[in-house]
């Protein structure tokens, strides 16, 4: 189980399949996702969220989507020696072209984004460790 | 390769030696029990396949032992450096830590230090600086690395920062914790329960104390002003 951080109008899905690779995912990997949960836009929206109804939710329960990981509570070692570990695991969901399906996330993403070339899902975030 | 040959030679020897002394001594025992004439036989020049190796065995007993040249052992690394590790960290904190700020800042007996509990702030060469609650210190010489926990955008994160990390521009003691830490790492305010949450608040305000600091002492060192106003600014803050 995943928190989906975007507008998209999913609030929890499960991953089922990690793409490209034999293993867990990491920050910036591109995984396969179920949706679970959706938002429901009252108050468990988050403090950035402030999610327009009009962007209605773009997905639905049971809906099977592309989503890149963007936070993730296993340690991820930095190149400087420098480890950043974060409460959950978060992902971002996308199409299959890459684009983000939401248009705003509402918490912190990692940074090692930038090394995946998430850059997109980097400027939409209000911020990034 | 002549020394082995040698040995195997002597070992054979040795076998037809005692082979022959053993026919001998029969010899000997038939003889003298059955002809008394053949005694006066062996006084007289020993047979000459027991002459030979007799002759070589004394050689060899009189013969020195061949001088082995001994070499001296290699020069121990022990007498050179007692202690490498001690020796390659001190090399790098003098590279790292020219001042020995971050060393003071961290080590036990300064009581001053900084220590679990402590709101610290790590100012990063790249500019994102990261402050937060100091769960963990973990002492280990030249990789001496804080752990600390903060809250962003209501997402606990935690970060393992290097201290001696040259992408580590400085670290300040924001909040010291009013009463010791009872243990040394706070692993337990990772809980819901004992997690004091976002302390940007309190680093806000600790930089702009700072920022402010900072100016009065810019201004009162350019104006050049008198000590008295310099003690009004420092009663004001």
């Amino acid at each position: 189980m995943v928190n989906c951080i975007d507008n998209s109008g999913a609030a929890v899905v499960e991953c089922v399949k990690v793409l490209k690779m034999k293993r867990h995912a990491k920050i910036g990997d591109r995984i396969i996702v179920v949706v679970q949960k959706q938002r429901n836009f009252g108050p468990e929206s988050g403090p950035g969220g402030s999610v327009s109804i009009s962007a209605a939710n773009k997905v639905r329960r049971g809906d099977i989507r592309h989503a890149v990981v963007v936070r993730t509570a296993k340690k991820v070692q930095r190149p400087d020696g420098s480890v950043v570990k974060f409460d959950d695991n978060a992902c971002v969901l996308i199409n299959k072209g890459g684009e983000p399906i939401g248009s705003r996330l509402n918490s912190i993403v990692g940074s090692e984004l930038r090394d995946k070339k998430w850059s997109k899902i980097l400027s939409l975030a209000p911020m990034h460790l | 390769m002549a020394t082995s040959s040698k040995s195997m030679r002597s070992l054979s020897c040795w076998k037809q030696i005692l082979r022959q002394t053993r026919a001998v001594r029969q010899q000997q025992f038939r003889t003298l029990n059955t002809t008394p004439i053949s005694i006066s036989r062996f006084p007289g020049p020993p047979p000459p396949g027991l002459s030979r190796p007799r002759a070589s065995q004394q050689d060899v007993s009189n013969r020195q032992p061949k001088k082995m040249k001994v070499y001296p052992p290699p020069p121990s690394a022990r007498a050179v450096c007692k202690d490498p590790i001690a020796a390659v960290t001190e090399s790098q904190l003098g590279k790292l830590d020219p001042t020995r700020a971050r060393t003071r800042l961290f080590t036990r007996s300064n009581l001053d230090a900084a220590k679990v509990g402590d709101i610290l702030l790590v100012r990063t060469k790249n500019g994102d600086d990261f402050a937060g609650v100091c769960l963990n210190i973990r002492r280990s010489g030249i990789d001496t690395a804080i752990l600390l926990r903060n809250n962003l955008t209501r997402v606990g994160v935690e970060m393992w920062y290097k201290i001696y990390s040259p992408n580590v521009e400085g670290i300040e003691v924001v909040q010291r914790r009013e009463k010791r830490a009872r243990r040394a790492r706070l692993y337990y305010m990772r809980k819901p329960k004992h997690d004091v949450g976002s302390v940007e608040n309190i680093v806000r305000q600790y930089q702009r104390q700072r920022a402010m600091l900072r100016s009065a002492d810019v201004k009162s060192r350019d104006a050049n002003s008198t000590k008295k106003k310099n003690n009004k600014r420092g009663s004001n803050k």
